[in-house]
């Protein structure tokens, strides 16, 4: 096969001497961003009533829309007449977008897949509807998604199907050739492979092998953080970065707590996205170095400090630095009542992400990332060893990294 | 401190040019109009947004958003480190004017009715007294600009008997008095307040002696008044032409704006820009109205719905020629866009829209007075709008019982639409089937009952109020309404 043409520029800057860890630039259409990263999702064209430039302030040059979404509204004709969803949402940095098939699988829960598409009803009228490998890419084509991925055939990982899991890998694979034939604009949207196999490390390496020699601008681990042990998802994550190309970025689809976050960028990986920072934001809860708080709770309503000392985010910096002082006790006071109290909180934890992420690849690039990594989890953890996850010590130990001893 | 300019005057019951200043704060030209907050935020302005996006010189705060749980608890906007203690607690930038009051702007009906001591008010949690000696300690500790005094008005009552309108009077009168002798006895170099004097919805013979007295004993310790009814400026002492008017008379459209300063009113409060912004409407009206087409022979609408999907491939802005970061970064098609997915950022970007709409109407107005075309220019503005916005067509923000309009009150229908149903026998039975053919859907264990997204309406149904307003407001007897029939 031909090598694919590619629009963008992995650029490895560093490696950490004892982890996996890797600190890149990846140049894109829209500009470049710094792996790893981390990608806020902005479902449908928006991120939860923040503006772009709001998004923009809190550092984001990449985030996530969904396929589906767009596909049902505003349409693919829509999309085209305005000129693609940077067009519509006036977003003038980097957007990635998934196939639409996680979407299909995980809202609609009757899709049925056959070796044409995902089978489904529309849930407008009802009507049968199929989402093919063509159609996939032909809506990211009008969508014009700098990152767009294929279409695979996705099933929980904790299926114990395997001969199920067999074909469905399989099944992506032929579905990746699909795409990349269908695909209009190699030049300039990059198109990345999903490599599927479940908890199954031979699968997993088989797809591997298959996916890599398909030589796409970039690589996905996919079908993952769907309710698997931790440990297993590590293994998961571990083999197939083992056998991945070091000049290309890598990316783990769904994930996002913190802690994952740190443990897989130690097993060589780059990209993440996931929709609990911003979810959990409207919930009333912060993400911080010391955990999670739920400022709907009576005990922040007298808290007159920000919603995490030192954070640099536009709510908790000082007015005196440029930022709006916001306290514990105004979110307390305005959120899940006032829509401003989501926006705020989400303005906060899309920032701690992504500064997460800038934090980390500094340690990368000194070479400082197993402190980085023991210092976060004795901050997590407030110094109680004993309540380090199992899976994130184990995981690390695997590369190098001891979080209980010393 | 707090002064008032007044640039142009034509006499009584005529439009005028002023200007309201303050140290350390931007002043307002007037007319005018100030902000109006819910819990200290405008709606959907988060303050970062507030500082770049809307260009307001102050806004009117409601004490009754901050008071839950008195008296059994201090509330905690009372607790914070001054000075400028409400400033700081919402955020709001240094330099924007605050207007404190006792109630939200419109207030909803309080069953409790007012006693000779306090005024009934109502808290996102239930209906509270509020007494005028709270209100004088809630004003020195929290530090605005300007503060408006009680005024004994019950709210969504029909027909207000004599008797309880010189209650109101009486009241009132009280009340004002209060809060000038405590703000008499604050220290020389303690922060101090301008205070606004109501002047309330009634005759000017039921309150006769409340205006009296507020001419002979209270002028010079008043900076301003509080007009509940903007058609009975007709009745206000010459001696307090030179105080700026506040207006709590809610206009319903811009055509009410244009009565109210055609009477010479000075500053307003707007609600229904954030009840425009909240039905999807941008509105999309100059002042004055530009040349009529004369072939046009229908009027313009005074605002765009943007639920419409006839804006679905528009990439024009709300209105043209607009300045606002809506319309200069933003079209139609997203607008509508984000309205039909259910996006908040829908109705972030028409508030937006909407305030600098109003922006550039009193800016119209107060060029309109100054070139002495005021009249021509309203009239022209009837004849080329229609007179009432648009009807709401879509589906608004998720709304808390705080938020409730009067009227909204008294309709049976749910306030806020379900956002998810229980499935029947017959589709959990269906759901097992499918999940025991392998395609279970996948979800963790911790989100695995958290309700989805897609399925929610701008914010989440949590901390659901338990404010029954309406059935409070029935069963409820008045004493007033008694003595109304006797």
């Amino acid at each position: 096969m031909a090598p694919m043409p590619s629009a963008l520029k992995f650029e490895l800057l560093g490696k950490c001497s004892v982890t996996k860890a890797r600190a890149a630039e990846l140049h894109l259409p829209h500009g470049p961003v710094p792996l790893p990263i981390f990608m806020p999702v902005a479902t449908q064209a928006s991120l939860k009533g923040l503006t772009p430039d709001q998004l923009e302030d809190q550092g984001c040059r990449l985030c996530l829309n969904n396929t589906y979404h767009l596909g049902l509204k505003p349409g693919q004709a829509t999309l085209d007449a305005i000129g693609g969803a940077h067009k519509l949402q006036s977003w003038p940095h980097n957007i990635l977008t998934d196939s639409g098939g996680f979407q299909m699988v995980s809202l609609l829960k009757l899709a049925k897949v056959t070796e044409e598409g995902v089978r489904f009803l529309s849930p407008h009228d009802g009507s049968p509807m199929l989402l093919t490998p063509e159609h996939s890419m032909s809506l990211q084509n009008s969508i014009g998604s700098d990152i767009m991925m294929q279409l695979d055939d996705v099933i929980v990982t904790t299926s114990p199907d395997l001969a199920r899991m067999k074909e469905a890998m399989e099944r992506s694979v032929r579905w990746l050739d699909r795409c990349i034939q269908a695909h209009k604009y190699p030049e300039r949207q990059n198109l990345f492979c999903i490599i599927q196999g479940g908890l199954d490390l031979d699968l997993r390496r088989q797809c591997t092998a298959e996916m890599v020699a398909r030589d796409t601008p970039g690589i996905a681990i996919g079908g993952l953080s769907g309710g698997e042990a931790k440990s297993d998802y590590c293994k998961v994550v571990d083999t197939c970065t083992g056998l991945l190309p070091e000049k290309k970025p890598r990316y783990v689809m769904g994930i996002g707590y913190p802690e994952d976050l740190v443990v897989s960028v130690a097993l060589g990986a780059d990209m993440f996205d996931c929709v609990w920072p911003t979810r959990t934001a409207r919930f009333g809860n912060a993400i911080t170095a010391s955990g999670m708080l739920n400022l709907r709770n009576v005990i922040h309503s007298e808290d007159f400090g920000p919603i995490e000392e030192g954070c640099r985010c536009t709510c908790c910096r000082p007015t005196s630095e440029g930022g709006l002082g916001i306290t514990r006790a105004y979110v307390y006071h305005v959120t899940a009542k006032e829509t401003a109290g989501a926006h705020l909180l989400t303005m906060h934890n899309v920032h701690y992400q992504l500064n997460l992420m800038r934090q980390a690849r500094e340690a990368i690039l000194k070479d400082r990332y197993p402190q980085f990594l023991k210092d976060f989890f004795n901050k997590l953890y407030r110094g109680q060893k004993e309540k380090y996850p199992e899976w994130a010590v184990e995981a690390l130990r695997g590369v190098g990294v001891d979080l209980i001893s010393d | 401190m707090l002064e008032f300019t007044i640039l142009k005057a034509t006499g009584a019951l005529a439009p005028r040019l002023g200007r309201l200043s303050l140290p350390k704060r931007k002043s307002i030209p007037t007319p005018g109009f100030i902000g109006n907050t819910s819990r200290g935020v405008i709606p959907h302005i988060s303050q970062d947004n507030f500082s770049k996006s809307l260009n307001l010189n102050g806004v009117y705060v409601a004490l009754e958003d901050f008071i839950e749980k008195i008296p059994q608890k201090t509330p905690p906007v009372f607790q914070h480190e001054g000075p400028e203690t409400l400033r700081k607690f919402i955020a709001l930038p240094q330099d924007t004017l605050i207007v404190l009051g006792p109630r939200r702007n419109p207030p909803i009906p309080s069953p409790l009715h007012s006693t000779n001591k306090e005024l009934g008010v109502l808290t996102s949690v239930g209906f509270k007294a509020l007494s005028s000696e709270y209100y004088a300690a809630a004003a020195r500790k929290l530090q605005p600009d300007i503060v408006v005094g009680l005024a004994d008005i019950p709210f969504g009552q029909e027909a207000i008997g004599i008797k309880r309108k010189d209650k109101m009077s009486d009241r009132t009168e009280v009340w004002t008095r209060d809060i000038i002798a405590k703000k008499a006895t604050i220290d020389k170099d303690e922060p101090s307040w301008g205070i606004f004097a109501p002047i309330l919805p009634i005759d000017r013979d039921l309150q006769s002696w409340y205006l009296e007295h507020l001419v002979d004993d209270m002028a010079d310790k008043i900076s301003g008044v509080a007009i509940y009814d903007a058609y009975l400026l007709d009745d206000l002492s010459e001696e307090l032409h030179h105080l700026p008017r506040l207006s709590f008379h809610a206009p319903v459209s811009p055509h009410e704006i244009l009565r109210q300063v055609g009477l010479g009113m000075d500053i307003f409060t707007v609600p229904f820009l954030t009840d425009a912004t909240d039905a999807g409407i941008a509105l999309n009206f100059a002042f004055p109205a530009p040349p009529k087409d004369t072939n046009a022979s229908s009027r313009q609408d005074l605002g765009l719905d943007m639920w419409s999907d006839t804006h679905a491939t528009s990439v024009i802005p709300l209105s043209e020629g607009c300045e606002c970061y809506a319309c200069t970064k933003h079209h139609r098609a997203y607008i509508q866009h984000l309205l039909a997915a259910k996006e908040m950022l829908g109705w972030v970007l028409i508030q937006i829209h909407n305030h600098a709409i109003l922006c550039s109407f009193f800016a119209g107005i107060r060029a309109s007075i100054e070139a002495d075309t005021f009249e021509a220019d309203v009239a022209s503005f009837e004849r080329y709008y229609e007179s009432a916005l648009p009807e709401k067509t879509g589906q608004g923000p998720r709304v808390r019982g705080y938020q409730f309009k009067p009227e909204e009150h008294a309709k049976p229908e749910k306030k806020n639409q379900r956002v998810f149903t229980k499935y029947d026998d017959d589709k959990i039975a269906e759901l097992r089937l499918a999940a025991a053919h392998g395609q279970q859907p996948g979800a963790k264990p911790e989100t695995r009952d958290a309700i989805d997204e897609e399925t929610l309406v701008g914010l989440l149904g949590l901390g659901e109020l338990n404010v029954d307003g309406a059935r409070q407001v029935e069963s409820l007897k008045l004493e007033d309404d008694v003595q109304t029939s006797q």
